[in-house]
């Protein structure tokens, strides 16, 4: 038998554009996998030139899932850039919209990209399993998870008045304040978005009890990992300092400031994607992979900051027995866990007696030519980072976003699923669709937009070496 | 001044020759879009916005350069008038780079606004995506010239009010550039006074205060003729 190549081509259900080749040997066995992204944005080079107090406005336009996060991690680059802090209040209301945005991307990712493999089945109709397929089926839960979209991003419009590509986080603080009908308003909101959280905690957890052996042998190859903790190494999503933790939970680095960040990342790039492959630098490429995001977060944090999400943060650290979860399917409980730490501290500072001071802004102007921020978004650490002239225009940009620091992985997740799941003699939809999976369970964000819901075709081609077509599948 | 009598929408109106169309129609709140107009500042009819039909002439006149005269016959809105305007606003987006969403001046521009103003859905010129100089040489402004329309209401009001003359016309055609001094950066200007009037006269994100992101820019271009009154009653005591 020839050796075969799969396409995955486009990847269904994620934010964004990408395909997958699957490389099979003589024997008709998994040979190699590999994640194409083949978006290119340019966003490093064409805002060369540009004044950097202009980049808190442009860089949400990278992403219409995580924008608040690139804004943060853009106003603290300029921050640093002018040498100033924000206030509390501003502190506070920059939390309340992260969180706002943390909870709706959870709330797209699980309601709406995976529920419905959860819900209807890895090898349900195709047609079927998405969104609207599980509108059908569950109206009930879709329409919880469009509310809870719709409370994270009411955070933001309640604020700045703006749901998507948020306006208003300026250097130095905040542009508009929360006023107190507002604060009221986002405070009724608590009691039904803990409901729905605990809903879908329900759902995972009883899909972990009914697909026991699949949870627990998908994609479980050990990284390293990266994320925000605070000073007592508390989950911390929007202020905090870098920690690294390897594969059997050792805390490798820990309080790195983020502004070192190049000391201990570094990326390459392959040939065959746009999205680079960074890797932990004092271990190398080859033993350097580390993840981010949610699962990530939850592996090297000590604690989490609110009582219920701390709870369900112990159930967790029991998984395998308090050293690092590597099963990839369980990035969607840590995010679970996430999305109740979120409401939970919403509701601490919404009570917060200063959220709604005017005193929001600190003022400041250009004083250093340098200027690195990081937040954590919703699929892991982002890093800002601005070189200027002494005039404020910027001479170069750097931007580490989190999917790409899960490149490494999301290439190693994929070869796992199709060496576990993928057989030439029996190629069936749901095995592919197992595959994407693999890549869905990182909630990657490959471009700024939001994806189609199923109606996107998906073809798999099976070629010889020679390019035979030998099989087809086609997802329309 | 004796008065006169002209017909604007098949209205009669009587009003005094020493005016211009646009100053008769804005008086009797006729809607006539205009962005090299700025009230206070001398008109030279460059955006072509205010173009008006006066019976009897075959070419279409600019209302803010022209004096109304007796029993003069004037259209304002007409569908081809109205073609025109839409044209002429689909070429300055396509002349320059202007993209609202990360404007400094999002929601507070006048170009944006003449762009709902006449229902420009789609502009149907090829872009010419120039490379256009950011000067940010001034330690407070910044000069974008990606989003310069060639109104010239900067060059007026600090030649006309401020009376400094920091900044002229350069070149012709598209290459046409708004410069400092002898173009010069900004910063260099050895007879910019840095009282910001210009910032004030821009109709667009062209030119803005540095300390600012989008959703903070107030621009007050009533302040001009504000001033100008101011001075007038100033002389006159």
């Amino acid at each position: 038998m020839d050796k075969q190549t799969l396409h995955i081509n486009p990847v269904t259900r994620i934010e964004g554009h990408a395909r997958i080749t699957i490389e099979l040997n003589e024997q008709g066995s998994v040979q190699n996998a590999t994640f194409h992204v083949n978006e290119f944005r340019g966003f490093e080079k064409f805002c060369e030139g540009r004044m950097y107090t202009e980049m808190p406005t442009i860089t949400p336009r990278i992403c219409g899932i995580c924008p608040t996060s690139h804004t943060l991690a853009s106003v603290k680059a300029c921050e640093m850039i002018q040498g100033i802090q924000p206030t509390y209040t501003a502190h506070l209301l920059r939390k309340l919209m992260h969180i706002g945005q943390n909870l709706s991307s959870h709330a797209l990712s699980f309601f709406h990209l995976s529920a419905p493999d959860l819900l209807l089945g890895f090898d349900s109709d195709p047609i079927k399993r998405n969104i609207v397929g599980l509108a059908e089926a569950n109206p009930d839960l879709a329409l919880k998870g469009i509310r809870l979209r719709k409370f994270g991003q009411e955070l933001s419009e309640r604020i700045t008045g703006k749901k998507i590509h948020i306006k208003g986080i300026v250097p130095g603080g905040m542009a508009f304040p929360l006023t107190e009908d507002n604060r009221k308003a986002l405070l009724h909101w608590i009691p039904e978005a803990l409901e729905t959280v605990n809903t879908g905690l329900s759902i995972i957890k009883c899909f972990h009890e009914e697909h026991a052996e699949m949870v627990q042998s998908f994609a479980t190859a050990p990284t390293l990992y990266m994320g925000t903790v605070g000073p007592d190494g508390t989950h911390e999503l929007y202020d905090g300092k870098l920690r690294f933790v390897d594969a059997e939970g050792a805390i490798l680095e820990d309080q790195i400031e983020p502004q070192s960040y190049l000391n201990y990342i570094a990326e390459r790039s392959v040939n065959w994607s746009y999205l680079k492959y960074p890797y932990y630098k004092p271990l190398g490429i080859e033993h350097g992979i580390y993840r981010v995001g949610p699962l990530a977060r939850l592996n090297i944090a000590n604690r989490m900051k609110t009582p219920l999400a701390q709870q369900e943060f112990e159930r967790f650290k029991k998984i395998n027995g308090g050293k690092p979860v590597h099963g990839t399917f369980y990035y969607h409980y840590a995010r679970l866990i996430e999305a109740l730490n979120d409401i939970e501290e919403a509701e601490k500072i919404l009570n917060d007696p200063k959220v709604t001071s005017l005193h929001i802004q600190h003022h400041g102007q250009w004083n250093y030519e340098e200027g690195i921020g990081s937040s954590e978004a919703p699929r892991g650490t982002l890093f800002h980072h601005y070189i200027t002239d002494e005039t404020g225009k910027l001479k170069k940009i750097n931007l580490l976003i989190a999917t790409g620091q899960n490149n490494p992985s999301m290439n190693r997740s994929i070869l796992d699923v199709a060496k576990q799941y993928i057989r030439s003699e029996q190629l069936s939809e749901g095995m592919l669709n197992r595959v994407e999976a693999a890549i869905r369970c990182y909630d990657p964000c490959l471009s700024c937009s939001t994806h189609a819901i199923g109606t996107m075709p998906m073809i798999i081609e099976l070629k010889n070496n020679k390019g035979a077509l030998i099989q087809k599948i086609e997802r329309t | 001044m004796n008065t006169i009598h002209v017909n604007i929408n098949n209205i009669e109106i009587p009003t005094t020759a020493d005016k211009t169309i646009l100053d008769v129609c804005r008086e009797h709140k006729i809607d006539i879009p205009t962005m090299c107009h700025l009230k206070g500042l001398s008109d030279v009819g460059a955006c072509r916005l205010c173009i008006v039909e006066i019976e009897g002439m075959n070419k279409l006149q600019s209302a803010c350069t022209t004096k109304v005269a007796d029993h003069m016959i004037i259209q304002t809105n007409t569908d081809r008038i109205k073609k025109y305007r839409r044209i002429t606003t689909e070429l300055f987006f396509a002349e320059r780079n202007h993209v609202c969403s990360v404007c400094v001046a999002n929601g507070k521009c006048e170009l944006q606004n003449l762009g709902y103003q006449v229902e420009m859905d789609h502009v149907r010129y090829p872009f010419l995506f120039p490379q256009c100089e950011v000067d940010t040489s001034h330690p407070w402004y910044v000069m974008d010239h990606n989003r310069c329309i060639m109104c010239t209401r900067c060059v007026r009001v600090c030649q006309e009010v401020e009376g400094a003359h920091n900044w002229d016309v350069m070149n012709r055609g598209h290459a046409v550039r708004i410069i400092s001094d002898f173009n010069t950066p900004w910063g260099e200007s050895t007879t910019c006074t840095s009282c910001g009037k210009c910032l004030h006269a821009c109709p667009t994100g062209a030119i803005w205060p540095k300390a600012i992101v989008q959703g903070q820019l107030e621009k007050k271009p009533e302040i001009i003729e504000e001033l100008i009154e101011k001075r007038k009653m100033h002389d006159g005591f």
